[in-house]
């Protein structure tokens, strides 16, 4: 009965008008994204050099190079670090931000302000902020806090990869909070309210309420910043300690080896890193999935 | 069905822009008419990949050469910067291996080297056609360190553009006196901990620092000379890994890292956290003051051992839509007038690869009036005692070797 007033494109051909909408969208991310996935699998598999043939040489070759375990153990341990600090800071920030308070906007605006700018310009500002010779190190030494600018602690260029994380942490937690604050404007006050009201303390209600009304969003968020601050490239070059390199700044040091033969290695790298994302994102999402059906 | 016949519009417009001065051909332009290749060339482009981290030689690329090849010709010089030459190397190696062989993306590279040794390796490189350039008889190619390129013979395929030579640089308001040479200069970092690094290899600065302690190690270039020798090597490496090991308390961060690129040194200069740095282009530290990133007390200065030098070459690779309007930038960068312009030290400061004897003599006494950059070592002192570029593939042992016992 209500199909006369059923626009005239109805559900199913909604679908495929829905789609056809999206084939641009698609085109660009299977042929871009995808077709560069199969060619860098294609090239970790086929050495260009001719008379090469198909082979998986490329990965033992990187199972044995002595710097590769290195490498992928400091970006997980950047990835790791960076995406949990961030996640908690934003979940705090995220429920400040919730409350009224005078200034609220100002503060919202100037906490989100950031996400446009880009990671290397970022990375350089740290680079100026936190270095030996940076404002910081030489406020310092102007105060007479240090003898030399040298004194002030290695936060650059530094094996525990300081600069790295708090660079993404001051790019990802603005970006974080964006999507938790959208997800509780979804969610509304009524359910924590509830709680309140019957008796519920701030941590209980934080905890059995709003926590997991919004841990599918910041599971989903989290895996995001993972997946980038994995595979990230010009972060660490620009910030990180010559040894261990991240993967990514591995990888592009033996794509421009000048061996031919060692090509394969770097896309066996980049297979790597693609592959190792994408599990974590799907195993995020699913454990965020679970925790959506237990709420 | 707009979208599909809007598509195809496009494609044959991008086509046809792209078509008219198309040259991938290049058999048919070995030994022709000059004039004619001119006009093959007229009204197209051509993509130059360079290093990209100067921005004195990214202007006298875009401005000068652009401006006179667009004013001269009607070709629209594209530079593309890269931080490695082997990213240029590799975009035509991917495009060769996927079947792309006449409309590649790459028209001309700056490079030598090892980068050179990689394409001839993938036979990637345009060859045969050097001769065919007028500008090519202002070329000594009896000069085997132009007749070869880091050991290997150019054979055609490379076009010189410019000699460098290895330099440090020291700031002479806080360090009067700087090691002025090997043994000197690793006492020096001894005597003074925290205040010296080298880029880390593969960083093509960073790498020829290495090779200069390789050089000390194997008490002069000449036993590393020629092909790559396992056995010399081994013989060398352990003394050269002994002597970088031994520094590293003594080196900036106690060594413990190391800068990853040239750019990354010079900032720790610029910013005093070391007291010396070094580059492949003298000039460089010129540019440097001029640029407000040095104190105008910055002086460069060789080693009295003597310091690495080389040519440089521009290639065409052999996917190259646009071979003619390359040559026609080639040409353009061997002429009397280009290489005197490059050579001034408020453009680029880089020293002249052709014989200034075979140039008319207005050129050659401008030549001899180019004012000298306070803050740079003159060629000719810097040129008094110059060492020998090795094969690439020494080069490669040697960084790789870094990389397992140094760099670690």
């Amino acid at each position: 009965m209500a199909a006369k007033t059923d626009p005239p494109a109805g559900p199913s051909s909604g679908g495929g008008r829905a789609l056809f909408l999206l084939a641009p969208a698609l085109i660009v991310i299977g042929v871009l994204f995808g077709g560069g996935l199969v060619a860098g699998a294609w090239q970790s598999l086929a050495p260009l050099l001719p008379g090469a043939r198909l082979s998986l040489d490329a990965y033992r070759a990187i199972l044995g190079d002595p710097g590769f375990p290195g490498a992928l153990g400091f970006s997980l341990y950047i990835a790791l670090t960076a995406t949990m600090l961030s996640a908690v800071m934003a979940t705090a920030v995220a429920l400040l931000l919730r409350q009224t308070f005078p200034g609220r906007r100002l503060i919202s605006f100037l906490v989100q302000v950031n996400l446009t700018i880009p990671h290397a310009v970022g990375a350089i500002g740290i680079l100026y902020l936190l270095s030996q010779s940076g404002t910081l190190s030489r406020l310092a030494h102007g105060a007479g806090l240090l003898d030399r600018p040298a004194q002030f602690p290695e936060l650059v260029y530094d094996r525990h990869a300081i600069g790295i994380i708090l660079h993404y942490m001051w790019k990802e937690v603005p970006f974080i909070t964006l999507i938790l604050l959208s997800q509780m404007q979804t969610i509304g006050q009524d359910y924590a309210a509830a709680a309140r009201s019957l008796g519920a303390g701030r941590w209980q209600c934080f905890r059995h309420v709003t926590l997991p009304l919004i841990a599918p969003a910041l599971a989903a968020a989290s895996a995001i910043v993972f997946a980038f601050c994995f595979g990230a490239y010009e972060v660490p070059l620009l910030l990180g300690p010559n040894s261990p390199a991240a993967l990514p700044v591995l990888a592009y040091r033996v794509s421009v080896d000048a061996d031919l033969a060692t090509r394969p290695q770097a896309m066996a790298m980049a297979m790597v890193i693609a592959a190792l994302s994408a599990a974590l994102v799907l195993i995020a999402l699913r454990a965020a999935r679970r925790a959506m059906g237990r709420a | 069905m707009s979208l599909v016949s809007r598509l195809a519009l496009c494609a044959a417009t991008l086509a046809a822009t792209q078509g008219w001065a198309d040259t991938p051909d290049g058999a048919a332009l070995i030994g022709q008419d000059w004039e004619k290749i001119v006009e093959a060339a007229r009204g197209g482009e051509v993509n130059f990949f360079l290093w990209g981290g100067s921005d004195t030689i990214n202007r006298y690329v875009t401005e000068d050469l652009g401006g006179i090849l667009l004013r001269d010709y009607g070709i629209t010089l594209n530079r593309v910067g890269v931080t490695d030459t082997a990213e240029a190397v590799n975009l035509v190696l991917g495009e060769t291996a996927a079947g792309v062989t006449d409309a590649g993306s790459v028209d001309l590279i700056w490079i030598n080297g090892e980068n050179f040794r990689t394409m001839r390796q993938g036979d990637l490189v345009w060859c045969g056609y050097t001769e065919t350039l007028p500008n090519n008889a202002l070329v000594n190619w009896n000069n085997p360190s132009i007749a070869n390129d880091f050991g290997v013979p150019v054979d055609g395929c490379e076009v010189p553009w410019n000699r460098a030579q290895f330099a440090f640089a020291h700031d002479s308001a806080t360090l009067a006196e700087p090691p002025r040479d090997m043994a000197a200069l690793i006492d020096w970092i001894k005597a003074n901990p925290g205040q010296f690094t080298y880029a880390a290899p593969p960083d093509f600065n960073g790498s020829v620092f290495v090779r200069h302690v390789f050089y000390h190690a194997a008490g002069g270039a000449d036993a590393l000379l020629g092909p790559f020798d396992q056995a010399t090597f081994d013989a060398v490496a352990p003394k050269a890994w002994a002597i970088l090991n031994d520094l590293e308390p003594y080196l900036w961060r106690k060594g413990e890292t190391y800068p990853n690129t040239i750019t990354q040194l010079n900032n720790l200069f610029a910013n005093g956290e070391v007291a010396l740095t070094f580059n492949y282009d003298a000039s460089q530290s010129g540019a440097a003051v001029d640029a407000g990133q040095y104190p105008a007390t910055v002086r460069s200065y060789g080693l009295t051992d003597g310091t690495i030098g080389n040519t440089n070459y521009t290639v065409i690779p052999a996917n190259s839509p646009n071979k003619a309007a390359a040559m026609v930038l080639q040409n353009l960068t061997l002429s009397g007038d280009a290489q005197l312009r490059k050579a001034d030290p408020a453009v680029w400061g880089a020293a002249p690869v052709i014989e200034l004897d075979r140039l008319t003599p207005d050129l050659q006494s401008a030549f001899a009036a180019l004012p000298a950059h306070p803050s740079v070592v003159q060629p000719a002192e810097l040129g008094a005692a110059a060492l020998p570029e090795l094969q690439a593939e020494w080069i490669s042992a040697i960084e790789k070797g870094w990389a397992e016992n140094v760099g670690r």
